[in-house]
């Protein structure tokens, strides 16, 4: 009972009270702030699916984001495909890509785990970068066509958050499903300590794979929505600077903690878009209030273990024996 | 086939390296104490140049002296560092929070806030260009050795990096100070135990770091020229490549992964073009992490 | 100023007379955007300074009376995302009638759609992307393209000898099309490019690059850089003891290249649409005023903002002032013609949108930019 009630409000917040709120006073301007929250919002909740509940910090999100809005540039404009078909075929893509490029460095632990993300994300942004034949290189991609059908209904502000907006919210479904259940709690056993897990049956080497690959499926998926809703993205877009602005929309949420990493998306962005006014000055603000966050509430803004009850009392999700709820292996 | 110019992609390969090397040893130096990446440390290293730069134009001293200035500022910036983004959060230290992911990785977002807010405050303090530099006090004095030429600036970087890395040796092999350094990066616990002050052997880590990495700012900004906010960003990633390369735990190993960059992007340079040489080295270190998943030179602590 | 814009300036205050009447005190607003904080945070600062200034001494003049331009300026970063927000925000401002910026092609053109989407003119003072204008009708630039730059640089290195040039050049777009329309132009007249090097942003040391060039032995180098790439390059040329002659893109042309690279960047050769020792009185006004005001000799970039403001104002006048709308903005804009600005006589051509302007020669002798006759 209380599990629908809560998805019903969410629902209504997110599909007709915000869009509401945005077309009556906030006009394009709120709307595009809002569209490209939602897209870091799908790269946030994948990336902590990987940092926060496995505990594989990744450091190269950035470049998975890219080849995924790449692919739905090329083929958007080279094979005229349409936006349905581009999303899932971008996440696709990226999450082969992901799994091509994880499973050398599966083995790695730590911090030599972030690393090599690291360097895998600057490979792919200086290919991007360099491969002028394939990706046009730095004079990136322009003319994507945006989120329209023929007949149906244009490119829109409208129809751009709508787009984002579900997008995110099955994200937000399918990731939560997949963190709050007995899945979910083998994740946290690798991330926990990876040696006990194995020894308890847990092939903890599928685990990170598995999680990686729908971390990158998540983020081609935000890529291809970011390049149909922007309609020109250029190598620049995926620099390492941006995986850094991933993990630190991650941090200030919460590790591990799925709402943490939307408010964290919602804070990172919305914060310096807030602050316009004050010009100049505006990214030092912004600096602080990502220190003071961090200096009063070290496990984010919403910790993982608050987070995990209120998923439980609200939406009945995070493993509960007697609803047989969950995933079992 | 003997060609003289592949000799002096080695050197142009080798002097990149050095200025890795420089920043890496002050970078690998406080991972090893706190195990947490320390993202300002390029703002130390920043700020070490604008020190140096700034009593250049204002003293004009010899050049010993303006590195004396750059040692002096960096050991502040260090000492504050370390008060601002790091103290704070050793404030947990119950079992719980030892262990929580969240709780580790908070340090890392500290110092990130604290880099963004430094590099920002030196945007609106001196603007975001670079800065000009006295032709004098540029390390670039051609020496030509046979068919090869280098500069002046070369010759100190490689002096300063062997004696960084020797003094540092010296420091943490033979020194009181040193002996409570590795006995916290060992085990804090256990140093905290016998009895060593953990917290003052921290700032000391971080002051010793913060003097090098900003030496190593003033030294490759005065020898490329160009003293400006964002200066530490990209070989403050180098030296992290090259620290993890490395081992983590190993100094010398860093100089030398550092070393092994800086020659595999000026090859590749001489072969393809240069947008390819830094994906070279970031080949590198993928294959590196693959084949030996601790580094070159790891290995003392395999589970960190 | 030519005759044909006396008259046309004549009709417009004659134009603005005649409906003053009944415009009190209404405020149209421009928006700029441009990076204020980040890593292009430099060339952010020179526009503003220069659009202020464009902006108040039009309030001033009173060629609008009863009209205040108000300028609305925003910081990009030089980061698409924000670059899109900004377009947003000044299209819902019902105020803007035309907007400028952004700095980089990335920028602008991740923020072009949607000012074409909104019917927004947008004017950039250094998107040099080929593809810039080709987007909409309401994109325009008032920079040259390398299209015509590169032609013209090469006839002359053709002309003092230099058969065999190495062109080096940064790996953004704007290097991309540097790259091009030179290696185009050597080839046509019968050249030969030695060797082509894009180095990446944020490169530092060009010594592996210069290496490589020297083993390619060409008779020049052409380099298509900023001036902060371009200063390093120039350093370590020297320092490697490589004679060759340079030829440089208009994008060195800043004083802060001189006090960067000092005697290093003697002997280049380079080209310009802005002259600071212009003669002409309305330049020698501008750089004397901008002094005044900021300390500082304007350069290329502060120049390209303070005519991009001007153009746009002079186009809100022709489009009526008080009564601009953005449609009589926009095609205000697109009729353009031998506008007098401080980088010289600026057209738009009717279809492309490009503009056409006169580049003049220089060479950097003793630490000065000395005009080539």
């Amino acid at each position: 009972m209380r599990r629908s009630l809560s998805i019903l409000v969410i629902f209504i917040a997110i599909f007709v009270v915000l869009p509401g709120i945005l077309a009556v006073v906030g006009g394009g301007y709120w709307f595009r702030v809002t569209t490209t929250i939602g897209v870091f919002a799908i790269l946030t909740m994948s990336a902590n699916l990987v940092s926060g509940t496995t505990g594989l910090m990744t450091l190269g999100h950035a470049g998975f984001y890219g080849i995924g809005a790449y692919t739905a540039a090329l083929l958007a404009t080279g094979l005229h495909w349409p936006f349905y078909l581009t999303l899932p075929v971008a996440g696709a893509v990226t999450a082969c890509f992901g799994i091509l490029l994880a499973l050398p460095t599966m083995r790695l632990i730590g911090i030599y785990f972030a690393v090599a993300t690291l360097g895998l994300g600057e490979i792919i942004h200086l290919t991007l970068l360099n491969w002028v034949g394939f990706t046009r290189g730095p004079m990136g991609i322009s003319a994507i066509p945006g989120i329209a059908l023929d007949g149906l209904f244009a490119a829109s502000d409208m129809g751009n958050y709508y787009a984002v907006a579900i997008t995110a919210a099955l994200t937000a479904f399918v990731l939560g499903r997949l963190a709050h259940s007995y899945y979910g709690n083998a994740l946290r056993a690798v991330r926990e300590d990876d040696q006990c897990a194995a020894s308890m049956g847990l092939n903890v080497v599928r685990l990170k794979i598995q999680s990686f690959a729908f971390a990158c499926f998540f983020a081609g998926v935000a890529g291809a929505l970011w390049a149909h809703t922007t309609g020109y993205i250029s190598p620049g877009d995926f620099r390492f600077s941006e995986s850094i602005l991933i993990l630190a929309m991650i941090v200030v949420g919460g590790l591990g903690s799925l709402p943490g990493a939307i408010v964290g998306a919602v804070i990172l962005l919305g914060l310096p878009e807030v602050l316009r006014p004050i010009g100049d000055y505006r990214m030092i603000v912004v600096g602080a209030v990502m220190f003071l966050s961090i200096l009063f509430l070290p496990r984010g803004l919403l910790g993982e273990t608050s987070v995990l009850s209120l998923m439980r009392r609200q939406f009945g999700l995070a493993w509960d024996n007697a609803k047989q709820l969950g995933w079992r292996q | 086939m003997f060609d003289i110019f592949f000799v002096q992609q080695l050197v142009n390969g080798l002097s990149v390296g050095f200025i890795y090397a420089l920043m890496a040893i002050g970078f690998t130096l406080i991972f090893g104490v706190l195990n947490v990446v320390n993202f300002a440390h390029g703002e130390v290293y920043m700020i070490g140049a604008y020190a140096g730069w700034l009593s250049i134009t204002i003293f004009a001293p010899p050049l010993f002296v303006v590195i004396l200035v750059a040692l002096a500022i960096g050991a502040l910036a260090g000492f504050g560092l370390e008060r601002i983004a790091f103290k704070p959060f050793r404030r947990f230290r119950d079992e719980a929070s030892l262990k929580s992911k969240a709780m580790r990785e908070a340090t890392l977002l500290s110092s990130l806030a604290i880099s963004i807010i430094v590099r920002e405050l030196a945007e609106k303090i001196f603007g975001s260009n670079m800065q000009t530099i006295p032709q004098d006090y540029l390390l670039l004095t051609p020496i030509q050795i046979g068919p090869l030429s280098f500069a002046s600036g070369q010759f100190l970087i490689f002096g300063l990096s062997i004696v960084m890395l020797g003094g540092l040796q010296w420091l943490l092999k033979r020194t009181q100070v040193g002996l409570s350094i590795r006995a916290v990066a060992n085990n804090p616990m256990g140093a905290t135990y016998v009895g060593i002050n953990t917290e003052r052997t921290i700032i000391a880590t971080f002051v010793i770091g913060s003097t090098l990495g900003a030496a190593a700012g003033l030294v490759v900004g005065l020898y490329q020229g160009a003293i400006f906010p964002a200066m530490g960003f990209a070989p403050g990633i180098k030296a992290f490549v090259a620290m993890v390369m490395g081992g983590l735990s190993s100094i010398g190993g860093a100089v030398v992964c550092a070393i092994i960059l800086g020659v595999a992007e000026s090859v590749t340079t001489s072969f393809f073009a240069q947008g390819w040489g830094d994906l070279v080295a970031y080949v590198f270190l993928v294959m590196t992490l693959i084949f030996f998943p601790t580094g070159l030179f790891g290995g003392g602590r395999d589970r960190v | 100023m030519t005759k044909q814009c006396r008259t046309l300036l004549a009709t417009m205050c004659l134009a603005i007379f005649s409906c003053g009447a009944y415009a009190q005190n209404k405020t149209v607003a421009i928006g700029y955007q441009a990076p204020l904080s980040g890593e292009h945070a430099q060339y952010g600062v020179l526009f503003r300074n220069s659009a202020t200034l464009a902006i108040e001494n039009f309030n001033k003049s009173g060629k609008l009376p009863g009209v205040t331009i108000q300028l609305k300026f925003e910081d990009s970063k030089s980061d698409a995302k924000e670059g899109v927000n900004i377009a947003k925000k000044f299209s819902d401002d019902q105020s803007i009638v035309a907007a400028i910026g952004d700095f980089s092609s990335g920028v602008s053109m991740a923020a072009a759609p949607v000012y074409a989407q909104n019917k927004l003119a947008q004017l950039s003072q250094t998107a040099s992307h080929p593809d810039f204008v080709k987007i909409s009708e309401y994109q325009f630039r008032n920079i040259t393209t390398q299209a015509y730059e590169g032609p013209l640089i090469a006839n002359w290195a053709n002309a003092n000898g230099a058969k065999k040039i190495a062109i080096v050049a940064i790996q953004n777009d704007w290097g991309q099309s540097v790259v091009k329309y030179f290696a185009d132009a050597v080839k046509a007249n019968g050249g030969e490019v030695t060797e082509t090097e894009m180095f990446n942003p944020g490169t530092r040391d060009f010594r592996s690059i210069l290496t490589k060039i020297a083993r390619s032995n060409p008779d020049a180098i052409y380099l298509g850089s900023f001036y902060e790439d371009g200063s390093a390059f120039l350093q370590q040329k020297v320092q490697m003891g490589i004679k060759q002659q340079v030829y440089a893109t208009s994008s060195l042309y800043e004083q802060k290249l001189l006090d960067l690279a000092g005697p290093a960047a003697n002997n280049v050769y380079l080209s310009t649409t802005f002259l600071v020792e212009s003669p002409e009185p309305h330049v020698q006004a501008f750089v004397k005023e901008y002094e005044g005001r900021y300390g500082s000799k304007p350069q290329m970039f502060a120049a390209q903002a303070f005519d991009a403001t001007n153009i746009v104002l002079n186009s809100i006048v022709a489009a009526g002032g008080a009564n601009a709308t953005r449609a009589k903005v926009r095609d205000a804009l697109a009729a353009t013609k031998d506008f007098p600005g401080v980088t010289g006589i600026t057209s738009f051509d009717p279809k492309t949108r490009e503009p056409s302007k006169i580049l003049t020669k220089l060479q950097i002798q003793n630490g000065k930019y000395v005009l080539l006759k």
